[in-house]
């Protein structure tokens, strides 16, 4: 489907510019701290109570059920998260690649005098 | 494994992204759709009919703006602003850029969706950070 929309010549410049941001070292450095993430039970438990404890307060929203003991609950799990090491460092090698991809796309959009960013933006993508 | 184990060889340096990122591109550039964007783009502006009928419904529009805001739009003016936006539509300068722009953006969701799938990270998204 994709070569169909891709000339040979944009298939391996394309491949060759993926290749080196893989290699480059904001992503290098995300997926190190992703890696430690997904191998810290500590780190995986923590966003997964997390997750369960803000659709459990949703839940109650929806019911107006939601008590004082609830948000401070979550805000507990929230504070968990926020000061663990593993999710701090992978939360924050995230932040640097994703903006890392903002400033090669701005190279990318002045060479092309349009930005690729936008026009390659899905319908709904949000 | 941490940055420091890793081999000066196995990261790309800046300045090899940034040739690898000029070379995409001028690849780019040199593509049937984007030129053909940049051709309908110039079209549009030289083209009097669809230039007229832009203004036209921009004038309108413009007009209309505090009610437009208000969501108070009586029917008749509701329906004389649809017709101009449908004139300036279906102007064939217009037509043609509108197609040349979605094959272009067709292309550029391709080759981002590619980036992505190298990265890890989804490369469009990071860069329209906010749409959300």
């Amino acid at each position: 489907m994709e070569n169909l929309t891709l000339t040979p010549d944009m298939v391996t410049a394309t491949a060759s510019l993926g290749v080196n941001l893989r290699q480059a070292e904001p992503v290098v450095l995300y997926h190190l701290a992703r890696e430690t993430l997904e191998a810290s039970p500590e780190a995986t438990g923590l966003l997964k109570r997390l997750s369960e404890t803000q659709a459990n307060v949703r839940t109650r929203q929806t019911r107006g059920e939601v008590t004082p003991e609830d948000m401070a609950g979550l805000r507990a799990v929230q504070r968990e998260v926020q000061t663990n090491p593993v999710i701090r460092q992978f939360a924050q090698t995230q932040q640097a690649a994703l903006g890392y991809l903002r400033e090669v796309n701005h190279d990318i959009s002045e060479l092309l005098g349009t930005d690729f960013g936008a026009l390659a933006k899905k319908p709904g993508c949000c | 494994m941490s940055i420091d184990t890793l081999s000066p060889l196995e990261l790309a340096s800046p300045t090899v992204v940034s040739r690898a990122a000029h070379d995409f591109a001028a690849v780019l550039a040199a593509t049937g759709p984007f030129m053909a964007l940049e051709a309908a783009s110039d079209r549009l502006r030289q083209d009097r009919a669809a230039q007229h009928a832009m203004q036209a419904y921009q004038a309108k529009q413009q007009s209309l703006q505090a009610v437009l805001m208000l969501n108070a739009l009586s029917t008749d003016e509701q329906t004389e602003l649809e017709h101009l936006r449908e004139a300036f539509l279906a102007e064939p300068a217009v037509t043609a850029y509108l197609q040349a722009e979605a094959d272009l953006r067709t292309m550029c969701q391709a080759a981002a969706d590619r980036l992505s799938e190298h990265v890890g990270l989804n490369f469009a998204s990071a860069c329209n950070a906010g749409c959300c």
